[in-house]
Order: C-alpha cells, then structure tokens, then sequence
C-alpha cells in the first residue's frame, strides 16, 4: 500500500509541476523545460491522468519549436537540440499537433552528427563512420539520443526509414563486447569501457524487435543482473524500460519503484525528468510507445 | 653573509629575497647591476605539499593546516559560499581510485566551515553518466552527504548563464556556466591525481570540465572536445577563474586514465590558489615534466606559473613524495613526458 501511495503521490507531484502557460517546470518550484515538458506528457498519457494538462503541454513545446523542426532545450541554445525525439513522442496520437510533429521529424531526419572514417591506428573501437544523432550540433552521435530517435521515429511510423536502419547499426556496433552500452565508447586504447544500466535500458529499447534477441543477449543479462541494486530513477527507469520492451519483466520491480521513489525523502524531490523515468515502467512495462 | 632560512609570508617574498633586495647598494657599488640581480626567477604562487598515508587520516586537520601555511585565514573566508567540485566521472565498486575520495570532500568541508565559511555545498555534473545520483551512491559520496547533511548540486542539469569565452583558446565565444556560480563566493576545484589518455594527465584544471552542464555541453562534453581539449581546460579556467584546489593523490590513477588506469598510491594532498601551479607540482610528483603537457605549458605565465623557480613549495618538498607514475609509450598524449 506504501508503494502504491508512494506511486500516486508521485503523480500528484507531477501535476502539480504543470506551469500556467502550459509545459512543465524542470522541477519542484523550478522553470520549463521542454524535455521535462515531453516526459510529463508521455507520463500522463500513459497513466491516463490530468488530461487538461496534456493539449496545453504540447502546445507549449510548438511554442518554442525553431523554424527548421527542431525542439532546442532553450530558444538562445538552438544548437542542444536533443529534446527534439521527446517532443516526436509526446505529440504522437495529437491530431492538434501533427504539423509540429512532422516538422520534428523532418529535422531528425536531416540532422546528424560529426562523423569521420576510422583510421587503422584509430584509438577508439567504435565505427565512427555511421550516422546517428549527437546531444549537440557539430559533435559526434551518441547512444542515448541516437536510441531516442529510434525510438520516437519507429513510433510515428518511419522505422524502416534509411535513417533508422542505419542508427539501429550504430547502435549494434556500439554494443560492448561484453555486453551493454554505455554513452557510445566501446574499446579505447585496447581496454574495454564500462557499461552504465541507464545507457543500456536506451538502446535495448530501441532496438527490441528489429535485431535477433542472441545479438543482445549479454545486455538483457548484465542489465538483469543489475536490478538487485538500481534504486535511483533514471538508472532503473531506463533499466526497465529496456527489459520490459524485450518481454522480460523483473519480479519486484514495481517495488523497485516505489523504494526509489521513497528515497526523495532521502534527496529531496526529484527533477521532473528523473521522476517521470522513475513513474513510467509503472505504466508503460512494455516500452515507451508503439514502435513500428 | 650569514645564510637565512627562506620563510615564506603571505605576499611571496621571502626574508633572504629582502635582504637581497636591501642589499643591492651593495651591488652598485660593486659595479654588478642590481636590475640583473633582480632579474632572476620571480616567486609568483605557493603550493602545499602534504604527506598523508590513508583517508582515514584527520583530513580536515591537514586541510586546516594547509590553509594556514598558504595564508588562507578565517577573515578571507567568513561569511564566504564555498563550492566544492570533486571529480566524479563514472564509478565502479571498490574503484577508488577514480573519483575524489568522500572523506577527503568531509575533510574539506570540515576545513572551510572551521575557518568561518557561510555554507559549504558540493556539486559535480559528470561527464558520462545521466544519472548522477547512482554515481554518488556508488562512490560512497552519499552516505558523506547524508550524514553530514551536505548539500549537492548535480550540475548537469541546472539552468546556465552564458558569458563571453575569457580564455579565447578555442573557437568557442561563449561559455555557458551553471547559474549557481553567481551565487557562491569559492570554487575550489578538488581533483584527482589522475593520468588521462587524451590530456597526458588529469588535474585541478581539467577538472573543471565537469562544471559545464550536460544539458548544453552533452553526455560525455563533447563539444569541449570538438573545440578541442587543451584549449578548452585554458578557457575554462580563464573564465571560471577558480579560487582554490584540492587534489587528491592519496591514491591516485596511472595508465590509461582517467578511468581505466590502475590505483597508484602516493600518499598526498596538494593545494594552492593557482591552479597551474597546483598542477605543475601534481605533475612533477607523478614524475611528469609539466613544460611537456601542453594544457600547462599554455598555461604558463598566463593563467598562473609552471616553473618551479616561479613556484613556493611549502610541506614537504616534491623529491620526497615523487612517485612515478606509469605512463603508456601506446598513448600519444603520455609519449616523452616523463620528469627527468
């Protein structure tokens, strides 16, 4: 019953992080984001909650769309453009929002990131020839907004888009060799990295169902075997979001939840962002949205 | 003449520089011109030196008495926002040898409250972790946190506050800094005493990378690197313009750093108001020739000197903790920068 208190009061919260004009603050007594913004809405249509809140949320991120699609994470940092595949999903199934949408999409579809052959005597093991999506205009791609892209893309339909198969390639190529990812290295020097659970819930989501489950096999494993510890939000959010989008439900993770969302008490509340990774396993256990 | 002690005070000087000084008529009437004399090697920043075998030692004692040999009194500091930024890159169980050790971030704490300091809170944005808040849990920095009820900022996620690009090493204009700066007085910078594989090593300076929020730099900061790093440690910290380091070389990192490299133990804390002269007696510890990293070699005589004659070294002196660090021959940036 505390769990499931814990739950609602955490939707409460949310709500209450709904701003006048529309959006949401980035947290607790804080500004608009629009990636909190985007998590919100995806939170709210998931839990079938605080439905006022979901047309004026989406309205506020066209808001501050720029010309070119692109949903920057403020007017004057056009170049951060990583919350674009947020905005692609939290405006899927808005009819009032489809022009926006397809603007976002357009984008992603043009975007990339900085990309070169790799040399021989090329320190690091990744291909870094294949295109994906970086955090930041003019850098490299990287796994977690490259995963969001496939993500948000598959979801509003274009998932055998060229685009999306290659993304889907890097993000096999950027798999460690002992299983997992992390943000986007793999060997460098000769060592290999170290995979992060967050990291590895993104890109195992975005590519259950379109590479055979051998071929991520040792992530679903590594990612399993991390579930005794996770307890913070977007660790475990990602964490399960990636498991549960391949079928594989740990037991007690609903309880999981709950204990990171007690632990508030402990780090006070969460940014908006981190609770809504935190909430949705809870109502979406199979995955963020429709992939196609 | 009788030979002085060289005692160092809180302006540079010391008592034999004085009588040397006083001493110049001397010289003109010897016919050797005093301007040539006092040409020589000009101290220009002190840095400490401070043996300490374990982290279960009283760190904030040794802190406390560092402060005190360098000069940094309670008038300077009462009433001051103190910001702690330790590294914090990526953890492993048992690694600690990666990231800035909690009871050195106690110890300091400790230290700048006993001389006076309004608050003290800690705050980091790491590189290439999103979640921030596993890293602490799994460096141990949350039960220090917890239990001292210290504050903590995740950096990666507050609002910025864009300012012109002081150092100008880079193409980057503008910088765009947490909001949370203009709100402190003190940025100490509380590194790690690391080797990196693309810096040659890893220090007070570079350090300061993970002040720059992720949500308008990236996960890892890649558009530090795109500008391209050396230039990047430099315009930071020409902007920033940091107050004070720590770094941590208990046990430090060699090899391939910053993460990967092995534990390496060296037993000290250095500290000091200038951050390249802080590194510089870092490198020469790690027995790493600082003129041979190029972020420090840019560095000096601009953003603070390098060379030791330009350098007070007070606690103990660099020979007797001087622990080489392995550097690897298959990593470009740690090619030819061995002390010797």
């Amino acid at each position: 019953m505390m769990g499931l208190a814990a739950g609602r009061l955490a939707l409460e919260a949310l709500q209450n992080r709904a701003l006048a004009g529309g959006g949401f603050a980035d947290r607790h007594g804080g500004r608009y984001r629009p990636d909190a913004t985007a998590w919100a809405v995806l939170v709210l249509a998931a839990g079938d909650t605080g439905f006022d809140l979901l047309g004026p949320a989406r309205s506020r991120l066209a808001r501050d769309q720029l010309d070119d699609g692109r949903v920057s994470i403020a007017p004057d940092h056009p170049e951060a453009f990583w919350p674009t595949p947020l905005a692609v999903l939290a405006w899927q199934d808005s009819t009032a929002h489809r022009d926006p949408q397809t603007r976002a999409i357009r984008f992603l579809l043009r975007a990339t990131g900085r990309h070169w052959k790799r040399r021989p005597d090329d320190p690091i093991g990744h291909n870094s020839a294949l295109q994906g999506w970086p955090w930041i205009a003019e850098t490299h791609s990287w796994v977690e907004p490259t995963a969001l892209s496939v993500i948000a893309l598959r979801s509003a339909g274009f998932g055998e888009h060229a685009r999306v198969q290659e993304a889907v390639r890097l993000l096999t190529d950027r798999q460690l060799p002992s299983g997992g990812w992390n943000y986007g290295n793999t060997v460098v020097f000769g060592q290999e990295l170290r995979p992060f659970p967050e990291s590895t819930g993104a890109a195992l989501h975005a590519l259950a169902g379109r590479v055979p489950q051998e071929q991520v096999r040792r992530s679903l494993d590594y990612l399993a075997a991390q579930m005794g510890r996770l307890r913070t939000p977007i660790a475990l959010g990602w964490s399960l979001l990636g498991l549960g989008s391949w079928g594989v439900f740990p037991a007690g993770a609903r309880s999981r939840v709950f204990e990171s969302l007690n632990r508030q008490e402990q780090y006070g509340s969460y940014d908006t962002a981190s609770l809504c990774l935190a909430l949705l396993p809870l109502l979406t256990p199979a995955g963020l949205a429709r992939v196609g | 003449m009788v030979a002085l002690p060289d005692l160092p005070n809180q302006q540079g000087w010391s008592r034999r520089e004085l009588v040397k000084v006083l001493a110049g008529g001397v010289f003109a009437a010897s016919g050797v011109s005093l301007m040539y004399w006092l040409a020589g090697p000009r101290v220009q920043a002190q840095t400490l030196i401070a043996k300490v075998a374990r982290y279960e030692a009283d760190l904030a004692t040794v802190l406390s008495q560092g402060f005190r040999e360098l000069g940094v009194t309670s008038q300077e500091v009462k009433g001051k926002r103190i910001l702690l930024k330790p590294n914090l890159v990526e953890t492993s169980v048992g690694a600690h040898h990666i990231n800035t050790h909690p009871l050195l971030v106690r110890g300091a704490v400790e230290a700048f409250l006993r001389l006076g300091a309004a608050n003290v809170i800690v705050a980091e944005g790491p590189g290439h972790r999103r979640d921030t808040l596993e890293v602490l849990e799994e460096s141990g920095l949350t039960d220090v946190l917890r239990e001292d009820r210290i504050p903590f900022v995740d950096l990666n996620y507050v609002t910025g506050y864009t300012v012109p690009n002081a150092g100008r090493r880079t193409r980057l204009r503008t910088l765009t800094l947490p909001a949370l700066f203009q709100e402190v007085d003190w940025i100490v910078s509380m590194a790690k005493l690391k080797t990196h594989h693309w810096a040659g090593v890893t220090l007070s300076m570079k350090n300061l990378f993970g002040v720059m929020p992720g949500i308008y730099y990236g996960w890892p900061k890649n558009v530090l690197h795109h500008a391209g790093i050396d230039g990047c440690i430099l315009d930071i910290v020409a902007t920033v313009r940091p107050h004070f380091a720590i770094v941590d070389g208990i046990v430090g990192m060699e090899g391939d750093g910053p993460i990967m490299g092995a534990p390496r133990h060296a037993g000290v804390l250095v500290m000091g108001r200038a951050l390249p002269a802080v590194d510089a007696t870092c490198a020469r510890i790690m027995g790493v020739d600082p003129h041979k990293v190029r972020y420090l070699s840019q560095a000096s005589d601009w953003l603070g000197p390098i060379a030791e004659a330009n350098i007070r070294q007070v606690g103990e002196p660099v020979a007797s903790v001087r622990t080489d660090f392995a550097l690897l021959e298959a990593i470009p940036a740690q090619r030819g920068l061995r002390l010797t």
